[in-house]
């Protein structure tokens, strides 16, 4: 039963406490940074969020400094993604090249001490996945705008094992969990896509900095990190694409003129994922903001409300 | 199921941990009398714990059976119409909210739960909106009812028709440039832009 379970834990976590005290979450995730760049890796992982869940294999080589990553998906479609350095290299899903933008934020990398004015960092104790020795980490927000995180990461090798995003309420929002993991050399012949992956060729330069519209107001932490004005395939409209980040959660806000059109307002939620659209009135016609993102369905509603063309623009 | 499987996931809804499927196991398996009666012994152990106050006979599962008993039985002979249908319907619904919401209760949890309250939003683009209130209790590797793949509206109908046809494209755009678009972060935002793109 559960209660007695409970009891030998309590006490196994407080005769361990000295021994934890040693490793800071910030140790940790500081290793888990680099881990992910330095090591050469074998294995299986789980996604689930509301609505879906699915199974992966990983490869990840890393050699002369080059890190050459390949993921496939097992059930359903054998989605696939070839990656070199962090730069997509081929996919069976072909619009999945022109999200790669020209710019990379190659030296963008998770860094504790930033994270730590968003969210406190703490270990919270010893946990075991894929029949490996971790250790567990609370990422717990500081304020209601971002959610929380939990965090399992292999006390041998550093990287992270299990990944589970958690609402205000603690419901659980998404899992990423490895089943199995196995460090240590792989072959480059693993890291081959099969015929069906896409080779994926630098994104054109079609797209341009948007500098027409701006949030008056944010969650403290978050910043802008790409702004893009591009024509939609799907309408024809030039839609506007902000995408900002407080270094471990990201929205994005599409704001697309509405040419007079009626459209109501609307919201929905996959998973961690919300979408919330809302009308604006802008001097050159009405606009729809839609903020699309991995945080709280009020912050999202709040962004979409406070984005404001800026005031010189033609637009 | 065995007994002791059954036993530990009663267990872990009482310590506020089960997961989904373990809160369903759960629902499932407590249609006997012995399940119950170590539902309210764990009940009982758990108040004693935490100094709470006890309810003794407190026991939602045989007041939700004994008002599906007390439920008019319609006559055979006669046609069901349709609302009598939708009747039933939202009695059996009723039941499973009452249950839901004891589970809650027990978890000493906010009464309802993210999920619930998504319910209640307004039905915007259909196709996004439904993961929310179907989901499955076994679900199958590879299931995803995430489709953000929308029926092409005739653009004629404007306002409703808006929405599916942008969102899908943002959504994806959205969740890819957070796999693909910046330095890597690793194998997670890669598995949820592929939990978006189901439509390839």
């Amino acid at each position: 039963m559960r209660v007695r379970t409970l009891c030998v834990g309590l006490l196994g976590g407080w005769l361990s406490m000295p021994a934890l005290a040693v490793d800071s979450a910030y140790d940790w995730l500081r290793r888990l940074a680099d881990a992910q760049r330095s090591t050469s890796y074998v294995g299986d992982f789980v996604y689930q969020r509301n609505g879906a869940f699915s199974t992966h294999s990983i490869w990840q080589r890393v050699e002369d400094g080059a890190t050459t990553e390949r993921v496939l998906q097992l059930d359903g479609p054998a989605v696939e993604v070839v990656r070199v350095d962090g730069r997509l290299v081929c996919a069976t899903d072909a619009p999945a090249a022109s999200a790669q933008s020209a710019k990379t934020w190659r030296d963008k990398r998770l860094d504790p001490e930033d994270l730590s004015k968003w969210y406190e960092l703490r270990v919270i104790g010893d946990s075991r996945v894929a029949g490996r020795d971790s250790v567990a980490l609370a990422i717990l927000p500081r304020d209601q705008h971002r959610y929380g995180f939990e965090l399992h990461v292999d006390r041998e090798t550093g990287l992270p094992l299990k990944s589970l995003m958690l609402d205000e309420h603690g419901q659980l929002l998404e899992r990423f969990q490895y089943t199995r993991l196995e460090p240590g050399q792989v072959a480059a012949s693993e890291l081959k896509a099969s015929d069906d992956c896409l080779r994926v060729t630098e994104a054109s330069a079609e797209q341009k900095e948007a500098t027409g519209w701006h949030s008056d107001w944010l969650p403290d932490g978050f910043r802008l990190l790409q702004s893009s004005s591009r024509t939609s395939d799907v309408s024809g409209q030039p839609v506007t694409w902000l995408v900002y980040g407080d270094g471990l959660a990201r929205f994005s806000v599409f704001i697309e003129p509405l040419g007079g059109e009626v459209v109501q307002d609307a919201r929905s939620q996959m998973g961690p994922t919300v979408a919330v659209s809302k009308r604006i009135t802008a001097p050159g016609g009405d606009v729809m903001v839609t903020v699309v993102g991995e945080i709280p369905l009020g912050t999202a509603e709040r962004i979409a409300l406070s984005m404001r063309p800026k005031q010189d623009a033609q637009n | 199921m065995s007994r002791e499987a059954l036993h530990e996931s009663l267990s872990a809804v009482m310590d506020n941990e089960a997961d989904e499927l373990e809160i369903r196991r759960v629902l499932a398996g407590c249609s006997d009398a012995e399940t119950r009666a170590t539902w309210a012994r764990y009940q009982l152990a758990r108040a004693a714990m935490h100094k709470e106050p006890v309810f003794p006979k407190l026991d939602i599962a045989s007041a939700v059976s004994a008002a599906l008993a007390d439920e008019e039985v319609p006559v055979a002979a006669r046609k069901r119409t349709g609302w009598q249908a939708v009747g039933r319907l939202a009695v059996a619904a009723s039941v499973t909210v009452a249950v839901l919401a004891g589970v809650r209760l027990y978890n000493q949890n906010e009464a309802v739960g993210p999920q619930m309250a998504q319910q209640a939003v307004q039905p915007a683009p259909a196709s996004i909106a439904v993961p929310q209130t179907t989901q499955g209790p076994a679900m199958l590797a590879g299931y995803s009812e995430g489709k953000v793949a929308a029926p092409v509206e005739p653009a004629a109908q404007g306002g409703e028709g808006w929405h599916e046809k942008r969102l899908p494209e943002y959504v994806r755009k959205h969740a890819q440039q957070a796999a693909f678009g910046g330095g890597s972060e690793g194998a997670l935002p890669y598995a949820r832009a592929a939990s978006m793109d189901e439509n390839n």
